[in-house]
């Protein structure tokens, strides 16, 4: 907090705080050094304060906006040292960061080395910061905000010790079960972990013993990185900045050749892809490309670059030119070789690009339709987005459309592999693999065409879970006819008269105009889905007007004598 | 012939007969923008239409353009339009693109399964505006990748976006081009034929009850051909029309006393 203001915005010297609302008006929320002094303590009334110290206190007002943006700069800027960063969530007070630096320590030349590199950094950038460095997040962290000294470096398997002696509050506990435990006495973290598990689990809840489990490294304790570090990338720098579109194209295909035969060497293509446009004044701009199929042509990736571009124009304002541009596969999915026929491509191959330069050119997806197990009219169908290897036509091939959230990495480190958080307190952990598990990993799972409506399984004809269904059409051909536009909801039909009361009508009114109806057939009747919503049974009517119009109609449930029903037009044949 | 002398050389079997040398004559003086092999086409199947067409069905490549004979004949010719569809995938493979502007009515999957045409053959796509379609259609044509595309716009095909569309189309294996428009707005543009559908009654089969979708199609303007008025009817498990009569006079009454 205070670290923002010293970013320029308040002078320097004097007694400095930050206030908030809390409850009973303004209160402190951070105080600089001379403020300390004075004897100030977070959490104290402003007013109170004002009153007792003889010496003018500038109070600012918090913004807990722009802390978040500067703890993300930070996180991005401690991005150098380990590419997995996050920073601290509400229950840490969001005023820190974790550095996962397991397997990365090494090109600091040691954990120890690491660490006051770091703390030298911050320093020299007058941040004040307190780094420890632990076997996992949850130790690093209480050694930070808690421990003895500014940088701690916990060697591996020393967790238990080093955190034996430090207060409860270092478990990230909630203030309601850290009053509980000093009521009782315990006040270390040591004393807590010599009871007996169950009685503290009845007591204070299964939280309690998560936080003491994950601090103790008996429990792993996933992180949301802040960005997922790819397996695949490739950046260029600039001595000039470019910003011609063409050079930007250019550079996307070189960068994109460069990563081409890592992928074909692993057997993965591309699904996704982020180019990040480093400007010279420090903005990113980063595009997002998805591809509907696992693609590593570096041709067709600047032609869908150069698309998105296109589409772009002047928005992507290229200020005073790009000096970085980068080049980050972000979702992979299996490509195996395969043989190509001489000649003619595969049109699914085709339709595939088509559908990436659409979603590139203009910002829209090629839908497919496919139905749905409901008898409701308007509950039949549903767009599904177009994936390469799935319904007809499109030629299904071997895994393809298939797309597999990126794995993390094998670690290179041997075992030890170490977590660290810096500023404000820092942590770190140990043989934690899990981070990807607990990231927001884009998983874009194939969309299976559910089974064929109202039908049974032909004996011997069960589909293997993974076997694509477009060899069978899952349209059902034994429904009554159905209109060739159905409107999402019913249009009113007004004015209607019936020869007979619970009969189809002779004449209604519909969209302003009077239609006298020829010829008409049914009831079908079709009831609500009660297990969804309660509604009434629909009675639906195919009529043609004597135009030659031919109509869908329902009457919203049955006919009751001294009740009229409503009637609806549902959708129109051809 | 006699023009040039290097005539006076080719062999002469052909010299004796009037229509080869008729023929001859009319591939020397064809343009030369003219590819001499002729467009690929959709035939019809009905003799009466097909005559009225050049090269005896509908061109594939340039835009056809479908247009409702009042605003609420909209869906008939929807329907008419994939009814040609259905026609041209029935015969191919590939995959049929729709290109809605916003407000066009989109198909409903049972609908069309019943018109016979396959719906998991259909990619739809919503697009945002009329100039959305057009690129969304050239981008198609240039892929070469499906089989018939359909564009439903809100005010009419344009003279630039259908020069540009018959230029995308240009080359081999183009596929069937359909543009639906509103009634209104009948600008000169590129478009190939002009069709304007309206409803008729349906037929009815033996037991009295609805069965075959009919349209009254008119063929308004068709390049190098002739236009014409036909009562049409849908046979959505042949995939073919079938031709009532020649319109003598109003077409729904001629309609009612055949059914």
């Amino acid at each position: 907090m205070t670290r923002l203001l010293r970013a320029g915005l308040a002078p320097e010297g004097g007694p400095l705080a930050v206030a908030a609302e809390g409850p009973g008006g303004l209160r402190l929320l951070a105080l600089d050094l001379d403020a300390q002094a004075l004897g100030l303590r977070p959490g104290e009334p402003l007013g109170r304060v004002r009153a007792r110290i003889a010496v003018p206190l500038r109070v600012y007002p918090a913004d807990p906006a722009a802390d978040r943006d500067a703890l993300l700069r930070l996180c991005r800027w401690a991005c150098r040292y380990a590419p997995h960063v996050a920073p601290f969530g509400p229950a840490e007070a969001s005023d820190g960061l974790y550095i996962d630096v397991a397997g990365a320590s090494h090109l600091c030349g040691g954990e120890v080395s690491l660490v006051d590199d770091l703390a030298d950094r911050l320093a020299r950038a007058n941040i004040p910061a307190r780094v420890a460095l632990a076997d996992t997040p949850g130790g690093a962290f209480a050694l930070a905000r808690h421990g003895s000294a500014d940088r701690i470096v916990v060697p591996p398997g020393g967790a238990a010790g080093a955190l034996r002696g430090l207060p409860v509050e270092a478990l990230r506990l909630d203030p309601g079960t850290v009053t509980g435990l000093k009521r009782l006495g315990l006040r270390r973290i040591g004393a807590l972990d010599a009871l007996p598990r169950g009685p503290l689990a009845r007591r204070f809840g299964a939280a309690l013993l998560l936080r003491l489990d994950q601090a103790l490294a008996r429990r792993p304790e996933p992180l949301a990185p802040l960005t997922e570090a790819a397996d695949y990338a490739a950046a260029r720098g600039f001595l000039d900045p470019i910003g011609r579109q063409s050079d930007i194209v250019r550079t996307a295909r070189d960068l994109m050749a460069a990563l081409a035969p890592r992928l074909e060497r692993d057997g993965l293509g591309a699904c996704a892809l982020r180019l990040a446009l480093h400007r010279v004044d420090g903005a990113v701009r980063a595009l997002d490309l998805g591809l509907s199929r696992p693609e590593r042509d570096p041709e067709r990736v600047a032609v869908l670059v150069s698309l998105r571009l296109d589409r772009l124009g002047r928005a992507l304002d290229a200020g005073f030119g790009f000096e970085t541009v980068e080049l980050t596969v972000t979702v992979t999915g299996a490509m195996p070789a395969r043989q190509t026929d001489l000649g003619a491509g595969s049109t699914g191959d085709g339709v595939g690009f088509l559908a990436d330069a659409l979603a590139q050119r203009l910002g829209r997806a090629l839908l497919r339709l496919e139905p749905r197990a409901s008898h409701l009219p308007e509950r039949g169908e549903r767009g599904v987005l177009w994936v390469a290897g799935e319904g007809h036509g499109s030629s299904a091939d071997q895994g393809i459309g298939r797309v597999r959230a990126r794995l993390p990495p094998p670690s290179a480190g041997e075992g030890g592999t170490r977590r660290e958080a810096g500023e404000g307190s820092d942590v770190s952990g140990s043989g934690v693999t899990l981070m990807t598990a607990g990231a927001p990993s884009c998983t874009v799972a194939p969309l299976s065409p559910p089974a064929a409506q109202g039908t049974l399984p032909r004996a011997g004809a069960r589909e293997m879970p993974g076997s694509d269904s477009s060899l069978a059409s899952p349209w059902p051909d034994h429904l009554p006819p159905r209109p060739l536009v159905l409107f999402p909801r019913g249009e009113a039909a007004l004015d209607v008269l019936s020869t007979v009361p619970e009969g189809p009508p002779r004449r209604f009114r519909w969209r302003a105009q009077i239609h006298r109806v020829a010829h008409a057939e049914g009831p079908e009747r079709i009831e609500s889905e009660w297990w969804r919503e309660p509604g009434e049974p629909r009675d639906y009517y195919r009529v043609e007007c004597e135009a030659g119009h031919r109509l869908w109609l329902y009457r919203d449930g049955p006919h009751a004598p001294g009740h009229p029903a409503a009637w609806y037009v549902h959708g129109l044949f051809a | 012939m006699g023009l040039d002398p290097a005539d006076e050389t080719e062999p002469g079997p052909a010299r004796g007969d009037p229509r080869a040398r008729l023929d001859a004559l009319r591939a020397q003086l064809a343009p030369p923008m003219d590819d001499r092999t002729p467009r690929p086409v959709l035939p019809l199947g009905l003799a009466e239409l097909d005559a009225h067409l050049p090269g005896g069905g509908l061109a594939l490549g340039p835009p056809h353009e479908i247009a409702p004979a009042g605003s609420a004949d909209m869906i008939a010719a929807l329907g008419f339009a994939l009814a040609l569809c259905a026609c041209h995938l029935s015969r191919v493979s590939g995959e049929a693109l729709i290109a809605a502007a916003p407000g066009q009515p989109l198909p409903y999957g049972h609908g069309v399964a019943g018109l016979g045409l396959d719906p998991g053959r259909l990619l739809l796509l919503e697009a945002g505006s009329d100039g959305e379609v057009f690129r969304a259609l050239e981008a198609a044509l240039q892929a070469r990748a499906l089989a018939a595309l359909i564009g439903l716009v809100r005010d009419g095909l344009p003279l630039k976006p259908g020069r540009r569309l018959q230029l995308a189309a240009e080359g081999a294996d183009p596929p069937l081009l359909l543009l639906l428009r509103p009634a209104e707005a009948g600008m000169p543009n590129g478009a190939a034929t002009r069709w304007r559908i309206g409803a008729a009654p349906a037929s009815r089969d033996r037991f009295g009850t609805l069965d075959r979708p009919r349209w009254r199609a008119r063929l308004e303007r068709c390049r190098n051909g002739r236009g014409g008025d036909w009562l049409l009817e849908w046979d959505h498990a042949a995939h073919r029309l079938h031709l009532l009569e020649p319109l003598a006079g109003d077409a729904a009454a001629s309609g009612r006393s055949r059914a």
